[in-house]
């Protein structure tokens, strides 16, 4: 048989029990607005049942634990695409840049001065003595010369820019990964004492997402609480409570920082986070622009000065190359072409507009202006040629932007499902309010019903 | 229990007003600037057309000013080259004049006088320049190309050359900005200057009179064949000139289509994307009177 006692002693438990969850409750509401704030769920259980006499009775209830609520393969997901998304931000942020450099569709970028500089020699070729069209014609040359320059230099102040931002988001991958080694022994800690170590998660999810938008990372889950993060192929991130910092190193070859993890280098093998959108426009999409621009230059000097010393300048001496030669520093490439283009011709006289040294003729003007249709770049015109660059460039950011608005709408969905787990509906926490605040005042009958029976059970022994 | 859906529904609107702002910001970019092509990732194809588009539109410009300046010295070098047959059919009539038996050896020479008036003046034109350039030098054109020289047989030396200076008129097409003075005056059987020096001979010593006037009459006939160049040219560079307006307006054309912007479309786009602002703002002002706890009793 039960006991009056052991039912008060019950129901101060449910009394406890409820005020327990009415907390959970309470702090969910707390955090209904909090990023990265998994709902948390009080977890009741029956008390294990007494045997009185010759039947098992019920003890009542406890607070077993409080969970958070939440999906750790889909928190998984979502770094990834966090990755992916924040790689092509930051791509086609850079890239952007770069096409504003190129500035063709407001009708100011190289074509201009290219279409000047051709137009200057057929200009000349109908008045060949005048020295002011031959004046024209070095103007024309030293404005292209300064346009190839001028968006080299840009591109190369951009490419450093980058350079900076690789050092910097690696210095912020550090700070993370230090924190997340640093979390890994606190949840380890609580939950060893047999805590939640809920809000300790959350914070290390947070920092997890933060870490996937710098780099593409592989999140395991241990038994233990800890979780150990590497890059997706394979560089260990942190292990426990010990996180491996990555460190930079000047390339002498490209003159940029590499990254290296624990001495190998993995600047090519990042494959996500803003560090991979950042050295794909540094490293790939910035050089090739630049590379295309240094041909172009490149062939223009040469088909130009060749042609120049083809012919005879005004006071029939032998033509001299007009632009400065161009002269690899490595055999093969043409790297630095465009940057330090300029006008080797100081005197309008010495334009070669005549082919056999009269003053007059004008057959190696017109060749020169010919050569804007000639195949000199490449087997293509010199306007073809940039007219391809032109293409590369806007493709550059036409294509991440339309996978920008797909990663986009995955990530949006994934952040929906996510939320739809672990965010806070204070609708169901204002149901779950009333459920606790019943229970408890039902609890609390209960006790003052009991006091109401032992009151009467000592009153069956006061004297009236 | 139903499934659990996103309580955050302010999720959806505010990703709904992002999408939204970035559609609004382009067609705000496309009505302002006129221009539907506002950077070159929003056509990069397109872009680069309209690289190779302005390109050949500048190159006909500077084809049209080419045009318009050898219009000018073909002119001048025709209606020179027409002063130099006036003179010439002049200098014919001097001479018939000349060949009248009546005529006595004072009246003669009064007669070759005057031809070498006109050979003054053939002269001269036979220099005539343009821009300070020489037209009738061939290449030589800061060369002043007949001088008069009396030990000559013809009177005058050419101190131009035999080569003529083109022009492009159009891609791929050059024309000959004039023909040398040794090809206009003069070939194999013909010399403009000698004809006349062997008039004024004939008529000072009344030898062989209409020998020296067919002579004359020839020159003519072959400087009037070499003058149809400059007509034909001339021709030639108004039907170019037409050709490339025409296509200048191609081209123009072509490049609006490219760049510029189909605004009343794009004004239907701006609008519509405040339209659904709009709508996204008052789902969200919705939104927050729906809550359990507004249905609460106060305690």
């Amino acid at each position: 048989m039960s006991s009056l006692f052991g039912t008060m002693s019950v129901a101060l438990q449910s009394l406890l029990t409820q005020q327990g969850a009415l907390e959970v409750t309470a702090n969910n509401i707390a955090n209904a607005n909090t990023p990265g704030y998994s709902r948390e769920v009080p977890i009741l259980e029956e008390s294990p049942p007494i045997l009185s006499g010759n039947t098992m009775v019920g003890t009542g209830v406890t607070l077993k634990s409080v969970q958070s609520v939440r999906d750790n393969i889909l928190d998984l997901r979502i770094d990834q695409e966090t990755s992916q998304q924040s790689s092509l931000n930051s791509y086609v942020d850079s890239m952007n840049q770069v096409q504003a450099l190129f500035n063709e569709t407001q009708g100011s970028g190289l074509q201009t001065d290219l279409s000047s500089f051709f137009n200057s020699f057929q200009s000349l070729a109908t008045d060949p003595t005048s020295s002011s069209l031959r004046q024209s014609v070095i103007i024309a040359g030293q404005n292209l010369a300064n346009a190839f320059s001028q968006t080299s230099s840009n591109l190369a102040t951009i490419q450093q820019g980058l350079d900076q931002s690789v050092v910097q988001n690696v210095q912020q991958v550090n700070q993370l990964t230090t924190q997340v080694a640093n979390l890994n022994q606190q949840i380890q800690t609580v939950s060893n004492s047999g805590d939640n170590p809920g809000s300790l998660e959350d914070q290390r999810d947070e920092d997890l997402t933060n870490l996937a938008n710098l780099i593409d990372t592989a999140v395991i889950y241990s038994n233990n609480g800890t979780v150990t993060v590497t890059t997706t192929n394979g560089a260990l991130l942190v292990s426990g409570n010990q996180s491996d910092a990555l460190t930079t190193q000047i390339n002498s070859a490209t003159g940029m920082n590499d990254v290296y993890a624990q001495g190998t280098d993995i600047t090519t093998t990042i494959a996500g986070g803003q560090l991979h959108g950042i050295i794909s426009a540094r490293d790939g999409s910035i050089p090739s622009s630049q590379s295309s621009l240094d041909n172009l230059a490149a062939s223009l000097i040469s088909a130009v000065n060749k042609q120049q010393n083809d012919g005879y300048d005004l006071n029939g001496g032998p033509g001299t190359d007009f632009f400065t030669a161009f002269t690899p520093t490595t055999t093969g490439s043409n790297a630095g072409a465009a940057a330090t283009m300029t006008v080797a011709l100081t005197n309008p006289d010495e334009v070669a507009a005549s082919s056999d040294g009269t003053q007059g003729d004008n057959s190696n003007a017109t060749a020169l202006a010919n050569l804007q249709n000639g195949l000199i770049a490449s087997g293509q015109t010199a306007g073809d040629y940039y007219s391809n660059l032109i293409d590369q460039v806007g493709n550059d950011v036409s294509n991440p932007t339309s996978e920008q608005e797909a990663v986009g709408l995955v990530l949006q969905q994934l952040t929906n499902q996510q939320q739809s787990i672990s965010g806070v509906s204070l609708d169901e926490e204002a149901t779950n309010l009333i459920t606790y605040q019943q229970a408890y005042e039902a609890a609390a009958r209960v006790i003052s019903t009991v006091d109401e029976l032992n009151e009467a059970t000592l009153d069956m022994f006061t004297p009236s | 229990m139903g499934m659990r859906v996103n309580p955050d529904m302010y999720s959806f609107i505010l990703s709904g007003l992002q999408t939204n702002g970035k559609q609004e910001e382009q067609a705000l970019q496309q009505v302002a600037s006129g221009q539907k092509l506002n950077s070159l990732s929003d056509d990069p194809a397109a872009a680069a057309s309209l690289v190779t588009l302005r390109m050949q539109s500048s190159s006909d410009t500077q084809y049209l000013q080419n045009i318009s300046s050898l219009t000018g010295s073909l002119n001048v070098a025709d209606s020179a080259l027409s002063s130099v047959v006036e003179a010439l059919t002049s200098a014919q009539s001097v001479g018939v004049e000349g060949a009248n038996s009546a005529l006595n050896t004072s009246n003669q020479q009064a007669l070759a006088q005057q031809i070498q008036g006109i050979q003054q003046e053939i002269l001269g034109l036979a220099n005539t320049s343009y821009n300070g350039e020489y037209l009738f030098s061939g290449t030589a054109t800061t060369t002043q190309p007949y001088a008069a020289d009396p030990s000559s047989t013809s009177g005058v030396t050419y101190s131009g050359d035999d080569s003529t200076n083109s022009v492009e008129i159009s891609a791929g097409q050059a024309m000959p900005t004039s023909l040398p003075g040794s090809q206009l005056f003069s070939n194999a059987t013909t010399n403009v200057f000698k004809s006349l020096q062997d008039l004024y001979n004939a008529l000072n010593t009344n030898t062989n009179i209409p020998a020296a006037v067919t002579e004359v009459q020839n020159a003519l006939t072959y400087v009037s064949t070499q003058q149809t160049f400059y007509g034909n040219s001339v021709d030639r560079l108004n039907s170019t000139q037409t050709f490339l307006t025409q296509e200048q307006t191609q081209l123009t054309e072509t490049e609006g289509t490219t760049l510029d912007v189909d605004m009343a479309k794009a004004v239907t786009d701006l609008t519509q994307t405040e339209t659904t602002q709009q709508a996204l703002v008052q789902a969200g002002a919705q939104i927050s009177q729906l809550n359990l706890f507004n249905y609460l009793p106060a305690p």
